[in-house]
């Protein structure tokens, strides 16, 4: 195996390892119908189960319900809290200080610059609808595939992840991949 | 533009193409989209900062091209379709500033199962030089006719 590859080694052990259990980690917002007519603006989605709530009742839906998509939304936490800064340099490409993204922290991976999503299979269990509370509750290793692309090196990991409500009934199950890893030099 | 009818599982026949929608991807509508859907990563919205990472330019992030998907399966399957589950969403390409992302797709496969009528679509995502998105599987319920 490669030097760099062997880097990765601890995650590959930790396949199959649930770094959460039993914690939920709450998304920043609850479903809101505002920020659901703001989901749709960029997708130019016309669809009246967003945002007209008689539609959503003969339909069956308690309050207008969320676009499937919007999943991911309600459960990212908040970039910014009382207390926090995170705008503390005024260079032109300075992101905020820590993404809140939905992406497990561990000392076991090397500390990779960078990420991006690649791959995501969501089973919907219940419908999301207004005044629903979204949280993550674990998160299981699946895999770690140590990769050389054309953006850098690093791995593919995948985490299942069960989403509950504020009743801690189920919404959903998600198996997201990402990719860490060190750009080329260039 | 919308959510003009409803399908009924009957109706649909294995191969039946769905209709594509297209979905330029300009600045500003990649700022409000991150900006919407929260995906804040500077790689979404800041060129500069999207090339440090490796990537050719700002590129559309994964909730914005789900959410191309859902709009394409909803104005296909209408009011009273759910959907039960998406795999292979996998993101082969970076769909960059300047693209216009396609969605395409068609019926694999329709069964019963459990009183829910069932139907998977194949489903992806092209730009102007290859499929980007996908091919991935949408599961939906489709109610039978009255």
């Amino acid at each position: 195996m490669e030097d760099w590859k062997k880097e990765w080694q601890p995650m590959i052990d930790a396949i199959g390892l649930n770094f959460n259990e039993g914690r939920k980690q709450w998304g920043a917002d609850s479903v809101e119908r505002g920020s659901i007519r703001q989901f749709l603006e960029p997708l130019e989605f016309d669809c009246p189960l967003h945002y007209d709530k008689a539609a959503a009742n003969e339909y069956g839906y308690s309050d207008v319900v969320a676009p499937y998509s919007s999943l991911f939304t309600w459960l990212i936490p908040p970039y910014w809290e009382p207390g926090m800064g995170v705008f503390n340099r005024a260079e032109r490409n300075t992101p905020v200080t820590e993404l809140p993204l939905l992406v497990v922290s561990t000392d076991l991976a090397p500390p990779t610059p960078f990420y991006f999503a690649t791959n995501v299979e969501v089973d919907y269990i219940k419908p999301m609808t207004v005044g629903d509370r979204l949280c993550r509750v674990g998160d299981v290793l699946l895999s770690c595939v140590p990769k050389e692309t054309k953006v850098g090196r690093g791995a593919f990991l995948t985490w299942e992840t069960k989403i509950q409500n504020e009743k801690d009934e189920l919404v959903a199950k998600i198996r997201l991949e990402t990719y860490h890893y060190f750009p080329h030099d260039k | 533009m919308g959510v003009k009818q409803q399908h009924y599982w009957e109706d649909v026949r294995i191969g039946d193409e769905i209709p594509s929608l297209h979905f330029p991807l300009s600045v500003a509508r990649l700022v409000m989209a991150a900006g919407a859907n929260r995906d804040l990563n500077s790689i979404h919205h800041n060129s500069e900062y999207a090339k440090e990472t490796g990537a050719p330019d700002m590129y559309a992030n994964i909730i914005f091209l789900y959410g191309m998907w859902e709009r394409t399966v909803r104005e296909f399957m209408g009011l009273s379709g759910t959907i039960k589950s998406v795999k292979e969403f996998r993101m082969k390409v970076f769909n960059t500033v300047g693209e216009t992302v396609v969605t395409k797709g068609f019926v694999k496969k329709k069964w019963q199962e459990n009183n829910e009528s069932l139907v998977e679509l194949q489903i992806w995502s092209e730009n102007s030089r290859s499929v980007t998105v996908g091919p991935g599987q949408i599961i939906i319920t489709l109610p039978k006719r009255p």
